[in-house]
């Protein structure tokens, strides 16, 4: 899951590293607000954790084992924001230290492991209110989220795999997370059986955090959508090509990064004409409370 | 000698290259020679065994061949096979940089590149403790296999103990950890030992490596 560098296109990771830099910038201002700066030995020890952590195998049937990838369980115990940092600097210590990983792909990696994988996890856990549902959901969603999107960013780069390829490695990407989910949840019940109390109650994630988050979401189906989009033309374009009339748009579109771009774009313009509709729409309708 | 200059120099002058091998478009890839010069010219300058280098960066040769196939079974094996040359050059560079860079230097050189600075103390402190942790992770996994009932099932929730007991234990360390560098003046700012400045020499090298990147890129077209 790790992209080395060589084959990504520059567009799709020089994007990832415009993207993934400043989110880490917010995202350590804001982990260093939730743990001081003497914390920090702790965020190493949990990343180097999580690096020894991935010895230990986990039997999965049929011969096999599995191991710990760690963002969802670093974001139950820690906070989103701290796992983030954790989890980059573990990334970028593989990068360096054991060339698992490129050092112009790493952005890419971060997106995909440290921020969308730890925000993909955390989400179930809290929505479940903590329950054993939300841990096993939040590792198997962070493991699909990040596969996935490691594999839409080759596509993008036009690294394609031949449809039965792409079954396989679809396959594999699920039981890879069936396998998380499990360890994940399996790990968190053996922390609270030897510190109970270890374990983070999830608090309310409030008005600010739903949309970061579900601006975060959509974002990151705009960039698989891309990938599953389907070629045929949709009835306005059929229409069109009843009647004769070429849609220009179709050619504007031609190229994938453009496509991506323009996802993202008409995210941010639908997201712009939401904000505004409810800012103009203003008054409630019931007084709030004031005694 | 490469060992001694300013670590940020060097991330630059190894970013330069691989952004010039990145941007290279497919039907050029002949030029590939002209890379593999710069770099083992490099090399050699560092006094860094050849052989170890390119031997140690053909770790992602089975990644870059598994996705070669694919491209040349979709019909384009040129692009296959400059993917494989493309990563395996891209990894002696970054092996090149970490070969000439101690650790904590390289993690200073990032924090003067401006790398957020609470990222950059986790990563200092994650390199300190790899060591420690993954000896006491090899000793808690051969007291679990020592342990484990030959049941799949069973050998499940003892791995899953294992690592939780892992956790705990990294957890409380980490605590002693902080209690002892708080006993000791910790103020959350780690003292580097040796201000580096960056010097002529420095620059000199970047200099060089972004010549040399952008010459070979527009030589090469």
């Amino acid at each position: 899951m790790h992209i080395p560098d060589g084959f990504l296109s520059m567009p799709v990771w020089a994007t990832m590293d415009a993207v993934a830099a400043p989110s880490i910038a917010y995202l350590a201002r804001r982990a260093q607000r939730q743990f001081d700066h003497n914390k920090v030995p702790l965020m190493g020890v949990m990343g180097a954790f999580i690096f020894a952590a991935q010895m230990i195998n986990f039997p999965v049937g049929a011969g096999t084992s599995s191991h710990l990838v760690g963002g969802a369980l670093l974001s139950f115990t820690l906070g989103p924001a701290a796992a983030s940092i954790v989890m980059t600097a573990i990334l970028a210590m593989q990068a360096l230290i054991f060339q698992d990983g490129g050092l112009l792909a790493l952005g890419t990696n971060v997106f995909n492991m440290a921020i969308a994988g730890v925000l993909a996890g955390w989400l179930p856990y809290v929505l479940l209110r903590g329950r054993r549902s939300g841990l096993f959901i939040g590792g198997f969603v962070s493991v699909l989220t990040s596969a996935t999107l490691a594999l839409s960013e080759l596509w993008l780069s036009d690294v394609r795999m031949p449809p039965a390829g792409l079954a396989v490695s679809m396959g594999v990407f699920l039981l890879s997370a069936i396998a998380e989910g499990a360890i994940t949840l399996a790990v968190m019940q053996a922390l609270e059986g030897i510190e109970p109390g270890f374990v983070r109650r999830p608090r309310e994630i409030g008005a600010r955090g739903a949309v970061v988050t579900l601006a975060a979401v959509a974002g990151t189906l705009a960039a698989v959508g891309v990938l599953i989009a389907s070629e045929r033309p949709d009835w306005v374009e059929k229409l069109a090509g009843q009647n004769g009339l070429v849609l220009p748009v179709r050619t504007l579109l031609a190229s994938p990064p453009a496509k991506y771009f323009a996802g993202l774009a008409a995210l941010l313009a639908i997201y712009a004409l939401c904000t505004g509709i409810s800012r103009a729409l203003g008054r409630p309708i019931i007084a709030p409370r004031t005694d | 000698m490469l060992h001694r200059r300013h670590a940020a120099a060097k991330i630059l002058a190894a970013l330069a290259l691989l952004i010039s091998m990145a941007t290279l478009p497919p039907a050029y890839s002949f030029g590939w020679p002209a890379y593999a010069i710069i770099l083992v010219t490099m090399a050699a300058i560092a006094r860094l065994p050849a052989l170890g280098l390119l031997g140690a960066a053909a770790a992602v040769l089975p990644f870059a061949l598994c996705f070669a196939v694919m491209i040349a079974l979709a019909g384009d094996p040129a692009r296959g096979v400059w993917l494989i040359i493309r990563a395996y050059l891209s990894s002696v560079t970054a092996l090149l940089l970490v070969a000439t860079t101690p650790m904590p230097e390289l993690i200073a050189g990032l924090e003067w590149l401006r790398t957020p600075r609470f990222l950059a103390q986790v990563m200092q402190f994650l390199y300190r403790y790899l060591i420690v942790l993954i000896a006491e992770a090899s000793a808690t996994r051969q007291a679990m296999m020592l342990r484990a009932g030959s049941a799949p099932a069973l050998r499940f929730r003892q791995a899953a103990a294992a690592a939780g007991s892992l956790f705990a234990r990294a957890y409380a360390r980490a605590q002693a950890i902080h209690r002892a560098m708080v006993a000791r003046g910790f103020d959350g700012h780690l003292p580097t030992s040796a201000k580096a400045h960056f010097q002529w020499a420095d620059a000199g090298l970047l200099a060089t490596a972004i010549v040399l990147s952008a010459g070979v890129r527009i030589l090469l077209r």
